[in-house]
């Protein structure tokens, strides 16, 4: 912990002598006294860091926001190209109150979550059957490696020659994106079991079951919430792209209507909500991975 | 006597703030080394060898008390003293040419090619020239950190235990090399090291440092003739000096010599 | 040594990489000549050799091919050297990462599919929202790993840069930048096989003239099997070999660091 705190401030120590390109460094960091910094201290009471990092990373946000209401203002560009900010925060709001933004977020919720067990589950299933057995890998191994270098977006047309556009096309395609990574990242997590480890269960003499439970997937576990994490990301990513061509509802339909249409407005608000809802969905799962993994922290350490 | 003395130690102290505590890592060091002399730095790990060689080359900012290196003050890091870091500190990237030239660079010249060369034989690295750092052994790659840290032709040379990390044949062979390349060039040198008789063997004098806080315990000097036999009993007696400050010498010793 | 022992060894090598595939394509195959599956669905393998034999004789397929490696070329180009940037300067100074940083992280939180109709209603569906759309992609592995590199290089070497007196020029030149370079590269080949996906995407989401995403997209309009599977082929080839041979780059590149660590 230590160790890298200093790390980091030795590269900071050089580039605020170096660094000419920003301002000078905050000389804020208390680690950097053994070096001279030119910065004035008065910026060293004055604002907390905290306060300061919210002030920087605010900045060009608040900018582009301030550019965006000016040049609608003065019409730089058509409406019908860039609506105002407060356009945009109106139809949320409309969509929110007519409940049509719950409905189409709902829809596409649930369809990711169906694909994404089924294609989850599969992954570690085949991940772990690669993972196990040399035999498997052996043969299989090849099959699975040339399967997953298909660039997932062009298995679209070729599901729906087969499945057509219903709703099983789009569970099928979305339980693909969350297999590729589930199924990737169980195998490496499996195989990447330190030798050590099994040799610690060798010397108990544990049977092949309790090897599994006691030693191989619990050590496999960061690997396979990667891949968890990662198939729920690529999962939602595929709904708003199936969406986009084989829809009726959801987040994906309601921003192509809104492209159709040419209300920005609905399409901008389309962007965020799929963004926020990526970022929550990975949020949840990493909360879910501390909790699960917290005795990673003090192995690493 | 004040004029021959290049580099004069006065009244340094050293704190590291680690959170919010001030911890003392070198505490009233006093010391004047004299041009083209060897001197050693022993102690115990952690009582801030490195610190001290880090003040001494400039890495470390701020300190109390004075290091003046020809009269003046020091302030910050300067190619006329060049240093061969704990571990060699080699760019992997480069080749061992390029890495010894490292330094050079910033001057102009046309003959920088010669330096590099000439400074890569006085190592003993010929042949090596084209070299990765990972094809050299350790303690080609120590010879190669020495030309690189000569190259500037330096008033001092400061090495941090720079043969520490060899096996004890090898260290013994770069010993002599190091006392070699010491008197052909005519530097001034200050060596961090925890080998008592390779201070015992390259050294003109001895400082021994007190841990936490990191102090002068003793200075000892060497006052034998070089090339220093090592089983010689006036070796010995100063190897038994020195270990005696860390209160290691055998027990029975004791007995006889009452 | 033992030549014999060196030969089984690779046969029964050979047969264990390729048995399950052979299984498969035996399978495929058995089905086309049976009829068990109707042939619009499942077209048979000699099929889909004809369908890329006519392809590549008409010309198409290399004209398809070249579409969308320009493409990817340009958006790569594009997103890769504004990504490198950003990721050097955010490595380079605090400042710069508290303020681009979180707006690039919130930026990132969109679904990379998710930009398509806004991209779509900016730059129309021409070639410019295509290689806007490709660039986004590749935009971001290359940030994050070029900003990687340059935080993890270990203060010994800057400390070197220091006793030498570096100007900053140098210091990027001669450290920064050879020491960020594994995770440099490592940022190349995400950033292209990123690209390469999307490439196929932003073909069949804003409609294009050209492009193997054009090709599979239209020819699922007109119920060609044959074509999407030839295209999905193709697209994996080459995919494939474009993450070789920036794997070949690294391996070039980075001799020094064989055993090095
Ligand atoms: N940058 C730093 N910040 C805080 N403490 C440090 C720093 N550098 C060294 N120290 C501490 O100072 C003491 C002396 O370290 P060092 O000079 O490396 O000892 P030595 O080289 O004699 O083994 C150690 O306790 C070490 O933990
Ligand atoms: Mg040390």
């Amino acid at each position: 912990m230590r160790r890298q705190i200093m790390e980091s401030a030795g590269i900071q120590r050089l580039f605020a002598a170096v660094t000419t390109l920003l301002p000078a460094q905050p000389a804020a960091e208390a680690i950097s006294t053994s070096f001279k910094l030119q910065t004035p201290s008065i910026s060293r009471v004055a604002i907390p860091q905290v306060v300061k990092t919210a002030l920087l990373g605010g900045l060009i946000p608040l900018l582009l926001l301030v550019a965006w209401e000016a040049v609608t203002r003065i019409e730089l560009v058509p409406s019908q190209l860039l609506v105002p900010p407060r356009q945009v925060l109106a139809t949320f709001l409309d969509l929110l109150n007519s409940g049509e933004l719950q409905g189409h977020l709902k829809i596409s919720i649930l369809r990711v979550l169906l694909g994404f067990s089924l294609g989850t589950s599969a992954g570690f299933l085949v991940g772990a059957i690669l993972g196990l057995s040399k035999r498997a890998e052996k043969y299989g191994g090849p099959f699975f490696r040339v399967l997953l270098q298909i660039p997932i977006l062009g298995w679209m047309p070729f599901l729906l020659l087969i499945l057509g556009f219903g709703e099983l096309f789009k569970i099928v395609f979305i339980s693909l994106g969350a297999f590729y990574p589930m199924t990737l990242n169980t195998f490496e997590g499996i195989k990447g079991v330190s030798n050590e480890y099994r040799e610690v269960g060798r010397v108990f003499e544990f049977g092949r079951l309790k090897l599994l439970r006691k030693i191989i997937l619990p050590a496999a576990v960061p690997s396979i919430f990667t891949g968890i994490r990662l198939g729920l990301g690529t999962a939602w990513m595929l709904i708003v792209g199936a969406e986009l061509v084989a829809a009726t509802e959801g987040v994906g339909y309601m921003m192509t209507m809104g492209r159709q249409l040419f209300q920005m407005d609905v399409v901008m608000v389309g962007v965020v909500l799929v963004g926020a809802t990526g970022y929550l969905m990975n949020h949840i799962l990493k909360i879910a991975e501390q909790r699960l993994l917290h005795w990673r922290n003090t192995m690493h350490a | 006597m004040a004029d021959t003395e290049t580099l004069q130690i006065k009244n340094v102290h050293k704190t590291f703030r680690v959170g919010k505590q001030d911890i003392d890592v070198l505490e009233d060091i006093n010391l004047n080394v004299s041009a083209g002399e060897f001197v050693s730095v022993i102690g115990a790990s952690g009582c801030g060898k490195t610190t001290f060689l880090r003040l001494l080359v400039g890495l470390e900012g701020e300190y109390q008390g004075d290091i003046l290196l020809n009269g003046k003050r020091l302030n910050g890091p300067s190619i006329n003293r060049g240093i061969v870091f704990q571990n060699h500190r080699l760019l992997p990237w480069l080749t061992i040419e390029k890495n010894v030239g490292l330094g050079l660079e910033s001057k102009k010249g046309n003959n920088k090619a010669q330096i590099v060369q000439d400074h890569i034989d006085l190592v003993g690295l010929k042949g090596f020239c084209k070299s990765y750092p990972y094809q050299l052994s350790g303690g080609m790659s120590q010879r190669a950190a020495i030309a690189r840290a000569l190259v500037n032709r330096p008033e001092i040379l400061l090495l941090d235990e720079p043969l520490g990390a060899l096996d004890s044949l090898t260290r013994m062979y770069m010993q002599n090399e190091l006392e070699r390349i010491w008197k052909l060039e005519n530097i001034t040198a200050v060596m961090v090291t925890h080998d008592v008789e390779e201070a015992v063997y390259l050294s003109d004098r001895i400082v021994i440092m007190s841990c936490r806080p990191g102090k002068i315990k003793r200075i000892i000097p060497v006052p034998l003739s070089r090339p220093r036999d090592r089983a010689s009993y006036d070796f010995m007696r100063i190897k038994e000096e020195v270990l005696k400050e860390f209160h290691l010498q055998a027990e029975e010793h004791f007995a006889y010599s009452i | 040594m033992n030549y014999l022992d060196y030969v089984s060894r690779k046969i029964s090598d050979v047969y264990s990489k390729s048995i399950v595939l052979l299984i498969i394509f035996a399978a495929w195959w058995l089905v086309g000549a049976y009829k068990l599956a109707d042939p619009t669905i499942l077209p048979p393998p000699s099929k889909i050799l004809r369908t890329l034999l006519e392809l590549a004789k008409e010309g198409d397929l290399v004209f398809h091919i070249k579409m969308s490696i320009l493409r990817v070329i340009k958006g790569f180009l594009i997103g890769g050297t504004l990504g490198f940037v950003l990721g050097i300067l955010m490595g380079l100074s605090k400042t710069a990462e508290k303020l681009v940083g979180p707006l690039f992280h919130a930026v990132r939180q969109v679904p990379l599919l998710g930009w398509m109709p806004l991209i779509v209603l900016w730059c129309g569906i021409g070639e410019t929202s295509k290689v806007v759309f490709i660039a986004i992609g590749a935009l971001y592995p290359m940030v994050l790993n070029t900003f990687e590199g340059v935080r993890g290089i270990s203060r010994e070497y800057l400390e070197v840069a220091r006793v030498f007196e570096f100007k900053q020029l140098k210091l990027i030149t001669t450290i920064i930048l050879p020491a960020a370079l594994p995770n440099i590269l490592t940022g190349v080949r995400f950033s292209l096989t990123i690209s390469w996906m999307l490439v196929v995407g932003a073909e069949i989401f804003s409609v294009s003239a050209g492009g193997l995403g054009d090709m599979i997209w239209s020819a699922r309009d007109t119920f060609r099997m044959d074509i999407v599977i030839v295209g999905l082929i193709i697209i994996t080839l080459i995919g494939i070999t474009l993450s070789k041979s920036v794997k070949l780059l690294e391996t070039y590149f980075l001799q020094w660091r064989k055993t090095s660590h």
